[in-house]
């Protein structure tokens, strides 16, 4: 028997892994965890930051406190996303400030609304007459069960941009269209066949049965939310199932005046700008991608109110939407709010804003601003904000559940369904499609108000 | 003749507990410090998450911090849950379609790289196998635009090369699956041709010698020799096939544009598990399709471990 060391039992290389290991623990044990200092601002949207850089500097420069200073931080849309659920659900840190978006807004109001992660922020806005000062339609995705939890960063209106070089180059008035009846109607002339194959090259707007974001636009602006004040679905009315019925003959069959362009593509981007495409629904946000992504279109596209759904109808839609919320970790409640309120209700952010991006403050006092009567060169020299800020009062009504991912698909799945139906009939218009729509609305409805009353601790909130 | 082993293995036993009483007191936890780090996160990051898993499974959530325990809801909802079996019949389809036409190309791959005397063989094998090199988010990006309409290279190169072709011919909506399938061939034929290519590189020479000398040919040979002896590495690879196809999430939701696709063709259970789960927030029914899924998958890798030890057998 070999007589053996005490150190004999780990090799030389497991033990300098092992001192490595100590050392590394005793290192991290032993420097000093740097102190959080002042509050932090965390936002996901690029174009946002700069302004709110700017912003902060004003804030910083005026309180020395080092508690109140004001650090903005741009995070990844869905590490914020992943650090919210985190907070709310494991009381992991979290900003005192979060600018976030609607689904994520949505989840944090699926419990009581004593459990909602972000603070109450009603008797404030209430005290402080921002409820009359801000477009009242902006709230509404922030509000559950008439508490409001955010202060809201937009509107995004939408309206209508179209290719006003090869409209005019045609002679055409687009000011005789105020319906979509008119716009297919009035447009019609620019469906073209180039190349003589005997398919058209050239469509009226972008539109498709894959674009859920677009078929949700068109249904809020034809009338009826998909969820109801109190978040319950309320997709089986009349006008949705007429709305999903004329849809059909947009994408198919003779009269088919769109295609697919998608946004944020290559490919839809090369139809934009080679005119296969001619108008597109605009958001304000949109706007101010395209004047960014797309510089070809510089100085050829032009803006409209959205055509209605029927003579006198609503001439604009919604897309989108952001929101400042407070959350439940900030130690100081209401100097978080003054923070709010020094990055939201700034005029100087407001402007900068919207010329980095186009979009419009909610703020009804800023839509004055001189940035927004500014002629756009982009835009054929229209001023952007105005055309977006007199669409603003206007848009619809959203309300918020954590189910909307669901419903878009479903919608999205009708049209699909019915647009496979009308094929196989050869029937494209409205009024004989109108039973089947009625039957998938119907079924749509049974299935998701199920799975909402599957969950008695929702149906009981 | 069969109490030998016993006693041969009874030997053994009694040998090792002399050792262990006879071993320094170190050799005792010496192993269990080492394996001490791996037990800690394996604990902490994969039991206690799946015990909590399985209780959410029985369980309904309300918001971040509320939940009930509602036994068997959420499974029996499931199996009336017409979105549930359009996501495990997509699956179904996709692994179908992965095995069945990824393999026997990843194999056939491998038998061509596997010829006597094949020059540039190396930079074949490094063409077939760089597609698994770039990442799924990539790939599926790409034939996000080679599919796409009008533009997508697919459709405009069909439509010069035969003018009656329509440019709009949209796979994306109308082949999601044949589409996705495409895509995962395309990733992963070279990955497995690897594996199968070890094991081709391992068949006897002798057998196949032989077995030409009895007046076999290539397809004799193939069936009944080269097949029997990469039979274990070829179910190892059907195995992970499987595994990897159902749990598909990456590359349909990237290739259809963060959704399923329309009316839910490209739907996945794992991609209705993070519809549910996430999108939703209703982590309880989330956590009953992350069981059947593990259920499934546990079925699989058990029907792959019986027919292995029947053909040991």
């Amino acid at each position: 028997m070999s007589s053996s060391r005490p150190l004999d039992f780990l090799s030389l290389g497991a033990w300098l892994i092992l001192i490595g290991a100590l050392l590394s623990l005793a290192l991290h044990l032993v420097r000093p965890t740097p102190e959080r200092r002042g509050r932090d601002f965390w936002l996901f949207s690029p174009p946002n930051l700069p302004p709110y850089l700017e912003a902060a500097k004003s804030w910083n420069a005026a309180h020395r406190d080092p508690a109140d200073q004001l650090n903005v931080q741009l995070i990844h849309y869905q590490a914020l996303e992943r650090r919210l659920v985190a907070a709310f659900t494991a009381d992991a840190p979290i900003a005192d400030l979060v600018e976030t978006e609607s689904q994520a807004m949505a989840r944090a109001f699926a419990g009581p609304i004593k459990g909602v992660g972000f603070v109450d922020l009603t008797d404030r806005l209430r005290a402080e007459g921002l409820f009359d000062a801000i477009n009242a339609p902006s709230f509404s995705l922030w509000t559950s069960r008439g508490r409001t939890f955010g202060l809201p960063h937009d509107v995004h209106p939408c309206l209508l941009g179209y290719r006003a070089d090869i409209v005019e180059a045609a002679g055409i008035d687009v000011s005789r269209i105020e319906t979509w009846d008119d716009f297919r109607r009035v447009l019609a002339p620019l469906i073209q066949d180039f190349d003589g194959d005997g398919r058209p090259d050239r469509f009226l707007l972008n539109f498709w049965d894959n674009n859920f974001d677009l078929i949700e636009m068109l249904l809020l602006q034809a009338g009826d939310p998909f969820f109801d004040a109190d978040g319950y679905p309320q997709l089986n009315t009349s006008r949705h199932a007429r709305t999903l019925a004329s849809l059909v003959s947009w994408i198919a069959g003779p009269d088919r005046f769109c295609v697919d362009a998608r946004e944020f593509t290559a490919g839809g981007d090369r139809m934009r700008i080679e005119g296969t495409v001619i108008a597109s629904i605009l958001p304000d946000w949109l706007a101010g991608t395209w004047k960014t992504y797309i510089p070809d279109l510089h100085g050829k596209v032009k803006l409209m109110k959205l055509p209605a759904w029927e003579p006198g109808g609503r001439r604009t839609s919604v897309s989108g939407g952001s929101c400042l919320g407070i959350t439940r970790a900030a130690p100081d409640v209401d100097r978080a709010w003054s923070m709010a309120k020094h990055l939201y209700l700034s005029p100087e952010v407001a402007e900068a804003h919207f010329r980095a991006t186009c979009i419009i403050s909610p703020v009804k006092k800023f839509w004055a601003l001189p940035a927004y009567r500014e002629r756009d060169p982009f835009f054929c020299g229209q001023a952007v904000g105005e055309l977006y800020v007199a669409a603003a009062p206007h848009v619809p009504l959203r309300h918020s559940s954590p189910y909307l991912s669901l419903v878009k698909e479903r919608m999205m799945a009708i049209l699909v369904s019915l647009k496979a139906t009308a094929i196989a009939q050869n029937r494209f218009d409205a009024d004989s499609l109108l039973p089947e729509a009625r039957r998938l609305v119907d079924a749509a409805q049974a299935d998701i108000a199920a799975r909402m009353d599957r969950n008695h601790l929702y149906r009981a909130r | 003749m069969s109490s030998a082993p016993i006693h041969a293995d009874g030997d053994a036993r009694a040998g090792a507990r002399r050792n262990l009483r006879s071993a320094p007191p170190h050799s005792l936890w010496a192993p269990w410090a080492f394996l001490a780090p791996f037990l800690l996160l394996f604990a902490a990051f994969t039991l206690w998450p799946l015990g909590q898993s399985l209780v959410l499974a029985f369980s309904q959530t309300f918001g971040p911090k509320h939940s009930a325990f509602v036994g068997f809801d959420n499974f029996r909802f499931l199996l009336r849950d017409p979105l549930f079996w359009t996501a495990l019949g997509n699956t179904a389809l996709y692994t179908a379609g992965s095995v069945f036409i990824q393999l026997p190309i990843a194999l056939g791959l491998a038998l061509l790289l596997n010829r006597p005397g094949l020059r540039g063989r190396a930079v074949f094998r490094l063409i077939f196998f760089a597609p698994s090199l770039v990442g799924l988010v990539f790939v599926a990006m790409v034939f996000s635009l080679l599919f796409q309409s009008r533009t997508g290279l697919i459709n405009s190169g069909l439509h010069h090369l035969f003018p009656a072709w329509d440019p709009e011919f949209a796979w994306l909506d109308r082949h999601v699956m044949a589409s996705l399938v495409v895509a995962t061939v395309w990733l992963y034929a070279g990955f497995n041709m690897i594996y199968f290519l070890a094991a081709l590189q391992n068949v006897s020479r002798e057998l196949l010698e032989a077995a030409g000398l009895d007046g076999a040919g290539p397809w004799a040979r193939f069936r009944h020799v080269i097949l029997p002896e990469i039979r274990p590495v070829g179910g190892f690879v059907l195995l992970l096939s499987i595994i990897g196809s159902f749990q598909a999430f990456e590359l349909p939701w990237v290739l259809l544009n963060n959704s399923a696709g329309p009316d839910n063709r490209g739907l996945t259970i794992v991609m209705y598990l993070y519809q549910t789960g996430f999108l939703t927030g209703d982590l309880g029914y989330a956590s009953a399709i992350g069981w059947i899924l593990g259920l499934l998958l546990a079925l699989a890798a058990l029907l792959q471990l019986r027919a292995t030890r029947s053909e040991g057998n």
